[in-house]
């Protein structure tokens, strides 16, 4: 295989916690990533799912250098970008951009969209030269379903959909290779959220990219993940392709969290046998030694609180060729399918057929001119004037 | 039926006019039953159930039509005061948001136990000792030391037991849960909901739970209603409206959302937002999104009809249901 566009090895990020006022004394750390391997090869999505405090969002943050490691390699084509500084360090940022989740915080409410999208050309002037900006902005609003014409509006005029296109404009502006998207959907509404999450298909597809998709929904990380890896209290604990992880994990935290998935189907309910974990994520300040996952494990024994289980494809599988053979960190492990497979035409859920009834039109990439597809209806709520204060109106009533 | 809402409307004033958020809403829920009101952002699903606890923030708010029959009595006729008594010992409701709706200056341990010298007349000492009670209920670890901790202390999760705690402490008969679980983990959520579903059963509460979730709808409803544009555009008992959704907004929503038990194909993106509040599209508020719209949609609001080819009772707001249902 060639080699991955990114690589990751030992990453660590130790936020120190510290005491004094004038002689600060290190009392200890906070270990939010503790030692993080992975790969991401050109064209592939890759998936990070975890719970709150895993640790996923900081490592993203290292990725596009918002944060300095505490240790580890970042290798970009080969080179270490940890180390690097100044001229260098920017020629590769501009190869590696990010997408926020929240896209009402993530955009500047005083900079037009034209402004937010075309900065990057800004920093980076020989990305494009100057009487070239504007009209590759309106290109790029184009390419994410938005009006060309509304390069000067402002935020606020946008409904919660439509900013996070913005943000997805905005790291596409200097033709990344890499895009890491955190949580880039979970603020917005159902019906919404797979609008943003077919865009993000397609420009893949158009612009030859790589994702690396944090998130905490499991669905939609199955959906857009070629390879998953599942963090635990700053680690990974298990990673493989998505069909691995979903149907054939082998990690006991990868199997709670799979089974407290709800999913839409009410006839699953008899069917899904459910692991409730006890207690809570232990504080990353105090990670329990060996596993880090044995306080909450059902399978915990002596052996898991005095060795660290490295992750790798367990022995009992190593040499069964079969869709359990992935790395998973766990002493114990084995194989348990905790979802279960989806029934052949048991519900419309399953997505009828392409070319079939009214449903199956979906959206593509030809869905017309400028303004025309699919977040855009002229006709419903387009950010004019009085679309500005749609949000208020919506809050207001809505009453929080 | 414990609690019966009847062609509710509520508006409010806003800068750029009326926003309608309730058009004649009209839901029922029985001792024991779980109805699930599903729904997006400006839905209306939240102010219904203000309104019917009675929390609503009037002004801007108003309720300008419609009946909350609980236990037979009309809620909206009552007085303030006989409206509180209701509150608590008839009803109670559980945030989505823990941490913001705990008083952050009193302990846990006196904010439930407020519950007992408020509604009661109990001693402090008395109370304490319910607190307690209550939090052991709730499967709360350690509970006679945590009682006297601060809901800073506790982890979300915790935090959403105690409003758990509080919600059952005078047994109400009906409890309304409003995205009770949206803020907290999947392993998290996955403990809540089956603490609320056995407290359910166990004390015969009737449970109204609000939530953008199909997932968690499809795991504990009985019935679901499904909200949009502050009417309710589907009804019907849980396992039919999966099977067979007899409205083109549900069966969007149930087509849009990524599954866990299988790979991914293009999505169906419901196309479009929803409307603004001030401005509901004539005819079906549905129309502009909607696949299957024709002339008629367009200037006829669609009652809710009545799904006769279902086996169950249940009910659409589309005039083409019977192509929707077996489209």
């Amino acid at each position: 295989m060639a080699e991955p566009i990114l690589e990751v090895r030992g990453l660590v990020k130790h936020y120190p916690l510290t005491t004094g006022i004038l002689f600060k004394k290190q009392v200890g750390a906070v270990k939010a990533v503790d030692g993080v391997d992975f790969h991401l090869d050109r064209g592939e999505t890759l998936g990070i799912v975890g719970e709150s405090g895993c640790g996923k969002s900081t490592v993203a943050k290292m990725l596009v250098n918002l944060e300095r490691p505490t240790a580890g390699e970042i290798r970009y084509k080969g080179e270490d970008i940890t180390r690097l500084s100044g001229r260098a360090l920017k020629a590769v940022r501009r190869n590696i951009q990010m997408v926020f989740q929240d896209p009402y915080t993530s955009l500047n409410p005083r900079m037009t969209v034209g402004d937010i999208i075309g900065e990057a050309y800004e920093i980076h002037p020989e990305a494009a030269p100057k009487g070239d900006r504007r009209a590759r902005v309106r290109e790029l609003l184009d390419v994410v379903g938005l009006n060309p014409e509304y390069i000067n509006r402002y935020p606020h005029q946008f409904s919660g959909g439509q900013r996070q296109r913005i943000g997805i404009a905005r790291g596409l502006a200097l033709r990344p290779e890499i895009i890491v998207a955190d949580e880039p959907v979970s603020a917005l509404d159902v019906s919404v959220q797979a609008q943003v999450i077919n865009l993000m298909g397609r420009l893949q597809d158009e612009f030859d990219l790589s994702y690396l998709f944090i998130a905490h929904d499991l669905s939609i990380v199955r959906h857009i993940s070629d390879r998953v890896g599942v963090m635990y209290l700053g680690r990974i604990v298990e990673t493989g392709r998505d069909a691995e992880i979903y149907d054939h994990p082998t990690h006991p935290y990868t199997q709670a969290l799979l089974s407290a998935v709800p999913v839409p189907d009410p006839e699953a309910r008899e069917r899904r046998e459910r692991i409730i974990l006890t207690g809570d994520v232990p504080s990353p300040t105090n990670i329990p030694s060996g596993c880090r996952f044995r306080t909450r494990c059902w399978k915990a024994r002596e052996r898991c609180a005095l060795e660290v289980p490295a992750l790798a494809v367990p022995a009992e599988f190593r040499y069964a060729r079969g869709p359990a053979a992935h790395d998973s960190a766990c002493h114990f492990a084995e194989e348990k399918r905790v979802v279960p497979p989806a029934e052949e035409g048991a519900g419309p859920v399953q997505g009828p057929s392409p070319g079939e009834g009214p449903f199956a039109e979906g959206e593509g990439p030809s869905a017309g001119g400028p303004g025309a597809s699919e977040g855009e209806e002229p006709g419903t709520v387009g950010p004019r004037r009085r679309g500005a204060h749609r949000e208020d109106g919506e809050g207001g009533a809505d009453g929080g | 039926m414990l609690l019966e809402v009847r062609d509710l409307h509520v508006e409010f004033r806003t800068r750029d006019g009326v926003a309608k958020a309730v058009n004649g809403v009209s839901y029922g829920v029985d001792a024991g039953e779980t109805l699930a009101v599903l729904g997006e952002s400006g839905s209306g699903k939240s102010v219904t159930a203000q309104t019917i606890m009675g929390i609503l923030d009037t002004p801007p708010g108003k309720v300008t039509g419609g009946q909350i029959l609980f236990e037979g009595r009309d809620l909206l006729t009552l007085k303030e005061e006989e409206r509180r008594k209701v509150r608590g010992a008839g009803m109670a409701m559980i945030f989505q948001d823990a941490l913001s709706s705990l008083n952050p200056v009193l302990t846990v341990g006196d904010q439930l136990g407020e519950m007992f010298t408020v509604h009661r007349g109990m001693s402090r000492k008395d109370a304490r000792a319910k607190a307690v009670e209550l939090m052991d209920r709730v499967r709360i670890p350690g509970a006679r030391e945590r009682v006297r901790q601060y809901p800073h202390q506790f982890s979300g999760g915790m935090r959403q037991r105690i409003m758990i705690a509080m919600a059952i402490a005078l047994e109400p008969r009906l409890v309304i849960a409003d995205e009770p679980t949206t803020a907290l983990d999947v392993t998290v959520q996955a403990q809540v909901m089956d603490l609320l579903a056995e407290l359910r059963r166990e004390y015969r509460m009737g449970l109204i739970l609000i939530t953008h979730d199909l997932g968690v709808v499809a795991d504990v409803a009985d019935r679901i209603a499904v909200m949009y544009a502050g009417r309710i555009v589907e009804t019907a008992p849980v396992h039919d409206i999966y099977k067979a959704p007899a409205h083109p907004y549900t069966r969007g929503l149930l087509d849009s959302i990524p599954r866990l038990d299988q790979k991914g194909r293009q999505l169906y993106a419901i196309k479009g937002l929803p409307p603004s509040l001030t401005r509901i599209p004539p005819g079906c508020a549905f129309h502009p999104r909607c696949p299957m719209a024709r002339d008629v949609c367009r200037t006829d609001v669609p009652p809710l009809y009545e799904v006769t080819d279902a086996p169950s009772e249940r009910g659409s707001a589309c005039h083409f249901w019977r192509e929707c249902l077996h489209g």
